[in-house]
C-alpha cells in the first residue's frame, strides 16, 4: 500500500496543513486595524500588484484579511480537538475498563451528549449564552467527545480479552500504564490522530457555517473566512473576487486537514504492522 | 517454611445459558519451594482455569472461584481467595458475586504478587506479545519493575541479556524486533524472558509449547529445565503431552473432568511403581506407543 498517488496526497496536503499553522502562528504577531484599512478609492480592485488578492467592497486588502481570519478559527480549533481527544480517549477508557457506577456515570453523560444534533446545539448556545468562537470551539469539542469516546472504549475492551494484556496484568505492570501507554498511545494513536484533524475541521466549517448565518459568528470588522464569504450577499454580484479567495481557502483547509489526519493515520498504522 | 503454593478444594463455576456449570470440582495440589509439578489432562479438563485461579485471573463475568490457595512467600501462608467469600451471595439455587467488589478485591490481593511472585507464560506466543512494542521494550519493562534502580542503558544491557539467555541466537537484533518478525518459537523464548526478567518464585507455563515445530518444542522444553537447574524458582508447567511432563516435572497430578485424578512423582511412574489410574496408564500407553513408533 502507499502507492505514488496516495505520497502525492500525503505530501501535499501535509504542505497546506504546515502552511496553515505556520500563518495560524504568525498571523496574531503582526498589527491589523481594520478601520484602517478601509479606502474606498481602492474598493473591489482584482488580484495584481500591491494587492495579490485584490480587495473587498470597503477597499480592504483581502490577502490580509485572509491571513488575519486564520485567528478566527486556528486556537479554537486546536482547542476544540484538544478538548474532544483528551477527554474522549479518558471517558473511553474509563467506559471500557471501569466496573460499577463510574463507568455507569461516564456511559450516562456519553449517551446524553451524544443524542445532541452538534450544529443545531451550537447555534441554541449562541442565542442563548453571549457568543464567542471561543465558547463555539468548547461546545463543539465537549460535543465531539461521544463519538471519540465511544471508538476509545470499543479498542479498550476489544483488547482487555488479548491474551498480551492479560499478560502484562500477570507480570504486574500497572492498569494505568496498560490503557494509557499500551492501549490509548500505542494502539489508538491512529484512531486519534484522525479524530483530532475531523475535529479541527469541523470547527473551521461551524464558523463558516455561523458567520454565513449571520449573528452568530466572527463579526465585522474583525476578519474570518466566514465573514468574508458572506460579503457575497452585499456585493450583488459586482465582484466575485472579494469571496472566492477565502470560499477556496475554506474548502482547501477543510478537504487538507480531514486528508491529512487520515492519511498520518494511515502511515502510522503501517509503521506499527 | 511451608509449601510455596497449596491449592486446596478448588471449585470454579460458570453461569451459563444451560445453567450452573462446575468446570473445576474440588481440586487440590501443592508446590514445594523449587519444585516444578507438571499438570495433564486432556482438554477442557480445567488446567488453565485452576492455575488462572491462582493468578486471580478467571475471567468470565459470571465466575465463581471458592476454595483455599495458600501461597507463601516466606512470611507464612496467604490465602489469596480468603476474602473473595464476602462477596459471593447465595441467590435461589444458584451463587451471585459482586464483579466490581470481587475484582477489586483481587487486585488488592494480587497486585502486589503479580509479576514478583508469580507470573505466567500462556500458549500463543505470538498472541502474548505487545504487537506495537519491540521485544526489548517489553523486557526492559519487566527489567524496570524488577531493578528499578537500574538507568536506561543499565536496563537495555540486562534486556539483551535476558534475551541471550533464553538462547536467542541474535540477542541484539531481536531486542528490536517486533513479535511479527519472529518465529513462532523465538516469540515463546522472548515471552519467557519477559516473564522471568521480572524474577518470580512461581512460573506458570500453560501449554507454552502449542503450536510450535516437534524440534521446536523440545528446544522450549530443554530451554525451561536448564533455566530452572538452580532450583530458585517453582513452575506450574501444563501440558497435553506426558513425555514434556516427565521430561521437566518433580511431580504431576493428571486432571479430567474437572477433578484431579491422580497425583504422583515423576521416579515412581518411571520405576513403574504402584497401581495407575486407568487414564494415566492410558496417556502412558499412548506415549509408549508414540516413542515406538519413533524409534
Ligand atoms: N467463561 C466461561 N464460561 C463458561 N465455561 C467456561 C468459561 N471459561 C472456560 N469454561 C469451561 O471450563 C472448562 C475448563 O476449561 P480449561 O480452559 O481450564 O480447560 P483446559 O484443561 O485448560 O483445556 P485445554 O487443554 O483445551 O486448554 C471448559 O469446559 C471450558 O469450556
Ligand atoms: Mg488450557
Amino acid at each position: 500500500m502507499g502507492g505514488r498517488a496516495e505520497r502525492i496526497a500525503f505530501w501535499g496536503s501535509g504542505a497546506i496543513v504546515a502552511l496553515v499553522i505556520a500563518i495560524g502562528l504568525v498571523s496574531p504577531l503582526i498589527g491589523y486595524d481594520p478601520a484602517a484599512a478601509v479606502d474606498y478609492e481602492q474598493k473591489l480592485l482584482g488580484p495584481g500588484a500591491g494587492h495579490w488578492l485584490g480587495t473587498d467592497a470597503q477597499g480592504r486588502d483581502v490577502a490580509m484579511r485572509l491571513m488575519k481570519g486564520t485567528e478566527a478559527f486556528f486556537l479554537p480549533g486546536l482547542m476544540a480537538a484538544g478538548i474532544a481527544t483528551m477527554a474522549g480517549a479518558l471517558l473511553g477508557a474509563i467506559a471500557g475498563y471501569a466496573e460499577g457506577w463510574g463507568r455507569t456515570l461516564v456511559v450516562g453523560f456519553l449517551q446524553l451528549v451524544d443524542t445532541l444534533p452538534r450544529l443545531i446545539f451550537i447555534i441554541l448556545v449562541c442565542t442563548i449564552l453571549n457568543p464567542s468562537i471561543t465558547l463555539i470551539a468548547g461546545v463543539a469539542g465537549v460535543l465531539f467527545i461521544p463519538s471519540i469516546a465511544t471508538v476509545i472504549r470499543r479498542k479498550v475492551e476489544a483488547l482487555g480479552s488479548e491474551d498480551y494484556i492479560l499478560a502484562h496484568v500477570a507480570h504486574g505492570f500497572s492498569t494505568t500504564r496498560i490503557l494509557l501507554y499500551h492501549i490509548l498511545w500505542l494502539q489508538a494513536r491512529p484512531l486519534l490522530i484522525r479524530q483530532a484533524t475531523y475535529v479541527f475541521g469541523y470547527v473551521l466549517f461551524v464558523e463558516t457555517a455561523l458567520s454565513y448565518l449571520g449573528d452568530y459568528g466572527v463579526q465585522e470588522p474583525t476578519p474570518s473566512w466566514g465573514n468574508m464569504v458572506a460579503q457575497t450577499r452585499e456585493l450583488g454580484g459586482a465582484s466575485a473576487w472579494p469571496w472566492v479567495f477565502p470560499a477556496v481557502a475554506i474548502a482547501v483547509t477543510i478537504a487538507a486537514f480531514l486528508a491529512f489526519g487520515n492519511l498520518l493515520a494511515r502511515r502510522d498504522e503501517e509503521a506499527i504492522r | 517454611m511451608s509449601r510455596l503454593l497449596d491449592v486446596r478444594d478448588l471449585v470454579i463455576e460458570f453461569d451459563t445459558r444451560h445453567g450452573r456449570k462446575r468446570v473445576v470440582d474440588g481440586v487440590s495440589f501443592h508446590l514445594e519451594r523449587g519444585e516444578v509439578l507438571g499438570i495433564l489432562g486432556e482438554s477442557g479438563s480445567g488446567k488453565t482455569m485452576s492455575t488462572l485461579a491462582v493468578l486471580g485471573l478467571v475471567g468470565g463475568r459470571p465466575g465463581v472461584v471458592q476454595g483455599q490457595v495458600l501461597f507463601d512467600e516466606g512470611a507464612g501462608p496467604q490465602d489469596l481467595l480468603a476474602d473473595l467469600g464476602r462477596v459471593v451471595k447465595p441467590r435461589g439455587d444458584r451463587l451471585v458475586k459482586n464483579d466490581r467488589r470481587w475484582q477489586r478485591l483481587v487486585h488488592r490481593t494480587m497486585r502486589p504478587l503479580w509479576g514478583r511472585a508469580m507470573t505466567a507464560v500462556f500458549q500463543n506466543p505470538r498472541h502474548s506479545l505487545d504487537p506495537l512494542m519491540t521485544i526489548g521494550a517489553q523486557v526492559e519493562e519487566s527489567v524496570r519493575l524488577a531493578q528499578p534502580e537500574l538507568d536506561r542503558a543499565g536496563r537495555a544491557g540486562r534486556a539483551v541479556e535476558w534475551l541471550a539467555r533464553v538462547q536467542m541466537n541474535d540477542p541484539k537484533r531481536v531486542h528490536s524486533s517486533y513479535a511479527h518478525e519472529l518465529s513462532g518459537g523465538m516469540c515463546q523464548r522472548a515471552m519467557i524472558a519477559v516473564a522471568l526478567a521480572r524474577a518470580p518464585m512461581l512460573l506458570i507455563a500453560d501449554e507454552p509449547t502449542t503450536g510450535l515445530d516437534t524440534t521446536v518444542r523440545a528446544e522450549i522444553v530443554a530451554l525451561f529445565r536448564e533455566l530452572l537447574a538452580d532450583r530458585r524458582r517453582s513452575m506450574l508447567y501444563i501440558s497435553h503431552d506426558i513425555r514434556e511432563v516427565l521430561f521437566l516435572a518433580d511431580r504431576i497430578i493428571v486432571m479430567r473432568h474437572g477433578k484431579v485424578v491422580e497425583t504422583v512423582a515423576v521416579a515412581d511412574l518411571k520405576a513403574g511403581v504402584g497401581e495407575r489410574h486407568p487414564y494415566t496408564a492410558s496417556l502412558l500407553a499412548a506415549a509408549d506407543l508414540a516413542f515406538e513408533a519413533a524409534a
